[in-house]
């Protein structure tokens, strides 16, 4: 198996990209070591030690407040949740761009208002449309695998308004993701434009988790796949601190979902914003604070 | 000397001192200290087996006069949720632990004034009465000196009267970091110095015992002096041999009067694999997935560990301070073999049981470790009375509890 990694090494390092079945190769490999430090000399050669993080205020969309917290620093306020209808959707897209001001605002699934959309791809851009007239500026999740045909739904949403700018995977495969990973590369290769890609699932089983081997190889194979995309991503609170940092030094340079308040998890001591970049710098990384649009923010 | 250089000293297999591990531990790249220590932990474990032990974790009493400023598990005398655990209860702990496949408890508690050395006698002898074959992995160096001091006994003395009714060996808890400013700053001086603590397990290893050593970071201590700590360990080993295996864990933080924050995933990677790196005597190097989690406890397999330690069954101490991580049996074997690695059941020898047990025969899983007591049981130890109380507040408890009773018969 070194071997395996040996000649993925040596292709990498004379400026040559993986493969699907060098894929399966890293995921069936056990050298850990060796793969995230495959995977975070690309990273180092896109970004250096700068590590990308955003802090974001989740709003449920059943109960949008009547107002934020005071003094509020998000990059993104996210509608989350599924509504149950269009209107509903709309109605909460309303209530919340009344809100944010300057912050952007993102909200739901992709997958979710192709369904509520109900029709075929001119429905979803319709709902989009109408979406984006009321205050919303992105789409929060983008999962490749939830989206029926992907390409052609993020199509419509852009030209509806909104942007699209980091695809996910919902839930994995039986091939543990290497067909998501690759179709993330080539929806790149065809509409351009996205900016990250969140590889870990957002749904795992509870009895059956991933492992941090898992974890951290995949996050590794979608930094040697998905070199067109510039950004991998890991969920600071789908993940939690400790994975989500080693998955930092594997091939992630970006961090989404750093709360925008002070939940008390962290204990009176320490704020959310000197966690991450107590973290990322413990990483021998450089944190970059940035918002939704991708614009560095704060000092 | 460079990284590159020292790293290749490292895989020649020589022995590094104190300032090329700082070198390295400061300045060398996570990977590069991952790739060194999984190369030692390759060369001596070259088998791939990972081992594991099912034993429980009890802690006999939470009542402590050491007041540890980073401990959030203890009670000062007194206090209306302090408990010594019955000597039934521990019995029925063993009989879950035998059911679970488990041969042996992990036994430590606080320094409670009002336990003599005739209560941990009886309760050792009382043991191993009803489980001739049940280990005792009990005490660590701060217990064992509470004892001598309590007793007004030497500790080789002290030792040999708990080896005389059953002690099998020593967990090296109580160390934190041996180093005496930093035990200054944590309020665990006076509960061992450095060299009382070393003394202890020195003295241990000469009456036949073999201990753990463990090293708890990320409280107050400098980087220099983690690897002071490391050093003297090693030191130890080199004059005795007895250590079976290092641990070591991050401070936790929460409920606790020091407070702070707690070091992070990647610390603890770096950490891991600087003590496999120096401690070139040591056979076995266990992963803390109680402090650490599921996830970053299985990735200590590629960072220099060889052992996922205990399925513990019970935890008081690490969860008071605000960590619950749970794996059982068969979750310890499913991230043992997903990281590409042979699951073996240990015991404290580190000597191979067997396959996993649910493997035989079926086992009840635990999604959830157990607690000493359920909230709210403030039962007396029955047993208690039996010893001169010397606290005040525990002579006081008694006087009362006399009261209530003339005052229910009169
Ligand atoms: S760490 Fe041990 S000795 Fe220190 S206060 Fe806690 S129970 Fe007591």
């Amino acid at each position: 198996m070194a071997s395996v990694i040996g000649a993925i090494a040596e292709r990498l390092s004379q400026g040559g990209t993986i493969d699907a079945s060098d894929a399966h190769a890293i995921l069936d490999t056990h050298d850990l070591i060796a793969v995230g430090a495959l995977a975070d000399d690309v990273r180092r050669r896109m970004h250096g030690t700068r590590t990308t993080f955003q802090r974001v205020l989740e709003v449920h969309c059943d109960g949008v407040p009547a107002s934020l917290p005071d003094a509020l620093a998000a990059g993104e306020v996210r509608l989350v949740g599924c509504p149950p209808s269009a209107e509903a959707a709309i109605a909460a897209v309303r209530a919340a761009s009344a809100l944010v001001g300057a912050i952007p605002l993102s909200g739901f699934a992709l997958a979710d208002l192709q369904a509520l959309a109900g029709g075929g791809t001119d429905a979803l851009e319709q709902l989009c449309a109408t979406l984006r007239g009321a205050g919303l500026q992105m789409v929060a999740e983008t999962s490749v695998d939830a989206v029926n045909d992907a390409g052609a739904a993020i199509a419509a949403a852009r030209r509806a308004g909104l942007l699209v700018t980091t695809l996910a995977v919902r839930a994995l495969p039986a091939d543990r993701g290497v067909s998501l990973l690759g179709l993330a590369r080539t929806l790149q290769d065809s509409l351009g434009g996205f900016r990250a890609l969140a590889p870990l699932p957002r749904t795992s089983s509870t009895s059956l988790p991933t492992t941090g081997y898992d974890d951290v190889k995949l996050v590794a194979v979608a930094r040697l796949l998905a070199t067109n995309i510039p950004s991998i991503q890991v969920d600071w609170a789908l993940y939690g601190p400790k994975l989500a940092q080693v998955a930092l030094t594997a091939g992630a340079d970006d961090v989404d979902g750093v709360s925008a308040v002070e939940t008390g998890m962290l204990g009176p001591r320490r704020s959310a914003m000197a966690e991450i970049r107590g973290n990322i710098e413990a990483a021998a990384l450089v944190p970059v604070e940035r918002n939704a649009r991708w614009e560095a923010v704060g000092g | 000397m460079t990284i590159q250089k020292l790293a290749d000293r490292v895989m020649e297999g020589a022995r590094i001192d104190r300032d090329e591990a700082l070198e390295l531990y400061l300045h060398a790249p996570t990977a590069v200290l991952g790739g060194l220590a999984d190369a030692i932990r390759a060369r001596k474990h070259p088998d791939r087996l990972v081992t594991y032990i099912i034993d429980r974790n009890v802690n006999y009493t939470n009542v402590c006069v050491a007041r540890c400023n980073f401990c959030a598990f203890y009670r000062p005398v007194g206090a209306p949720d302090g408990y010594v655990l019955g000597f039934e209860e521990i019995f029925r702990k063993i009989d879950e632990t035998i059911e679970l496949g488990g041969g042996q408890l992990l036994l430590q508690g606080g320094h409670n004034p009002d336990l003599p050395l005739e209560w941990y006698e009886d309760l050792f002898r009382a043991v191993k009465q009803r489980y001739p074959a049940f280990r005792l992995h009990a005490l660590s160096p701060p217990e064992v000196i509470h004892l001598s001091r309590l007793s007004r006994l030497p500790v080789p003395q002290v030792i040999e009267r708990l080896v005389g009714v059953g002690l099998d060996s020593i967990p090296g808890g109580g160390a934190e970091i041996l180093v005496d400013r930093v035990r200054k700053l944590l309020n665990c001086y006076s509960k061992a110095t450095a060299d009382e603590w070393l003394d202890v397990m020195r003295h241990a290893h000469l009456a036949g015992l073999r201990t753990t050593a463990t090293m708890m970071y990320g409280t107050v201590e400098t980087l220099e002096e983690r690897l002071e700590h490391v050093f003297r360990l090693r030191d130890l080993q080199d004059e005795t041999a007895g250590f079976t295996a290092f641990i070591t864990w991050s401070y936790q933080p929460e409920h606790t009067e020091l407070g702070g924050h707690e070091a992070t995933g990647v610390d603890y990677l770096r950490t891991l694999a600087i003590a496999r790196i120096v401690l070139d005597n040591f056979d076995n190097l266990q992963a803390s997935w109680v402090t650490q989690g599921g996830k970053v406890g299985q990735l200590s397999l590629a960072y220099g560990a060889n052992d996922m330690g205990s399925v513990m069954i019970e935890e008081n101490v690490v969860r008071a301070a605000g960590a619950s991580y749970c794996m059982d049996e068969i979750e310890i074997v499913r991230n043992v073999e997903n990281a590409g690695f042979i699951p073996k059941r240990r015991n404290m020898h580190y000597e191979v049981l067997g396959d996993p047990i649910f493997r035989e025969r079926a086992v009840p899983r635990m999604l959830e470790l157990a607690v000493a007591r359920t909230d709210g049981d403030t039962s007396r130890s029955p047993e208690i009375d039996r010893y001169a109380a010397r606290s005040a507040a525990e002579k006081a408890a008694r006087r009362s509890s006399a009261e209530d009773k003339a005052g229910r018969t009169g």
